[in-house]
């Protein structure tokens, strides 16, 4: 759809409105809401005055006259963006959270996920292509609680070193063997009652059959590696064919008793 | 059952000593109900001693050779000094536990010492990670942290660098 791009202002000044754009707390603490023409998801940029791929970005003066300035998060984009606007119940990433990010690709919506974290959190992000992976390393350098790894997450070892005891695991790895990659990274570096949110792609899995199948089987695929899978979506409209699967690792047993 | 578990973090080499306790429990069991508390934790193991990396360029070189399961002359001198000696040609007394079975056969190798990698020392080590910088007490959280984001750096920026041609190396 695409609706809200340039709309006759042009530029990057599209969402920037002054004073008419209110930006609201979202109910997951370090997520925001834009109220302006159109709603938007964002994030408080860390580095106000730049933008990581292009985003919109939006400044508003707090009603203590300080100013702060929030980068869109687009849904079509990101996957964790299209999970809390499709109201999953929980997402588990919020200020001061050590995240482990499976897959992180250029780097995009990691950079949100720094935002939120914020400067008492990190983020380990993760990703094999050397291609995308320079990209990382460029947004990694401007923001400092983004640890870049290139490297496989197949194999957790190599970089044993580099992560500790995380609280939170999110994987958008896109492999057929996704909930082993997964678990493996999870034996080693989340903690125990840490949870994990990852997102399925059914077509990179199995794309002969239904999605349904494809998702079912993979949480059937998790709860026999000491996850317990709570909270499945689909992120229609956002994209096709994709649910974000969210649960606790080795919760423990007396309370969920 | 082992006597030691190598662990290796972004700051440096550290070695940990298992403290003799009852066998009542099977050993996993015991280790996994233990970790999240500390106090709890310590009783069962011990910090013997922590190696610093001495510059950044030697911690990358490090890290290299531990992803590919090599043993670096730094780890050498560090277990060489902290464990007990092996006589030449023989097999160790005591077992190390290592995180992947590739260095562990590079120090058996090297050093005749017994390597062991199993579900235990994957418990031990999930506890000595998340209680790491309070065993080493001269490294704070933040000390830490700043370890892992340099070298987070310097080792993929060495690993994007050696790819000359551009191309994705994906497995499929």
């Amino acid at each position: 759809r695409g609706g809200g791009r340039g709309g006759g202002r042009g530029g990057a000044g599209g969402m920037k409105g002054g004073a008419k754009v209110k930006v609201e707390t979202h109910r997951f603490p370090g997520f925001f809401i834009a109220r302006g023409k159109e709603d938007a998801l964002c994030s408080l940029n860390s580095t106000p005055g730049e933008a990581v791929y292009g985003e919109k970005r939006i400044s508003v003066e707090n009603p203590d006259g300080q100013k702060a300035e929030y980068r869109v998060w687009n849904p079509f984009r990101s996957k964790i963006a299209a999970a809390v606007l499709g109201g999953v119940k929980d997402i588990w990433i919020q200020p001061g959270s050590k995240v482990l990010y499976l897959g992180a690709a250029s780097g995009t919506t990691v950079s949100h996920v720094s935002d939120v974290v914020g400067p008492e959190g990190k983020v380990y992000a993760v990703e094999f292509s050397h291609r995308v992976g320079r990209d990382l390393i460029n947004v990694a350098k401007k923001r400092t609680n983004i640890v870049p790894i290139i490297e496989d997450a197949r194999y957790p070892h190599k970089y044993r070193m580099l992560v500790p005891m995380v609280d939170v695991v999110f994987a958008d790895v896109a492999q057929p063997d996704q909930a082993r990659i997964v678990a493996m990274n999870s034996h080693q570096f989340l903690k125990a009652g840490g949870h994990f949110v990852i997102s399925i792609k059914a077509n990179c899995i199995d794309s002969t059959a239904e999605p349904s199948a494809v998702f079912a089987r993979e949480v059937k695929k998790l709860q026999e590696e000491k996850f317990k899978p709570k909270e499945q979506i689909t992120l229609e409209p956002y994209e096709r064919d994709h649910a974000v699967v969210v649960g606790a690792y080795r919760a423990s047993k007396k309370k969920s008793e | 059952m082992v006597d030691y578990v190598l662990f290796e973090s972004a700051a440096g080499y550290a070695l940990f000593e298992r403290i003799e306790h009852d066998e009542i429990a099977s050993q996993l069991d015991q280790v996994q109900e233990a970790v999240a508390d500390f106090a709890r934790f310590a009783k069962l193991i011990k910090l013997k001693a922590f190696v610093p990396f001495l510059s950044a360029e030697n911690a990358l070189e490090n890290i290299n050779d531990v992803s590919e399961g090599i043993m670096s002359n730094h780890l050498k001198t560090f277990l060489e000094m902290n464990l007990p000696k092996v006589k030449e040609g023989k097999k160790s007394s005591f077992k190390l536990g290592v995180l992947h079975p590739v260095i562990g056969s590079s120090i058996q190798e090297n050093l005749g010492i017994t390597c062991v990698s199993n579900e235990t020392v994957n418990e031990l080590a999930r506890g000595i990670r998340l209680h790491f910088n309070i065993f080493v007490k001269d490294l704070s959280e933040n000390d830490l942290g700043q370890a892992q984001l340099g070298l987070g750096h310097s080792y993929s920026r060495c690993k994007v660098k050696f790819n000359v041609n551009r191309v994705d190396n994906m497995i499929i």
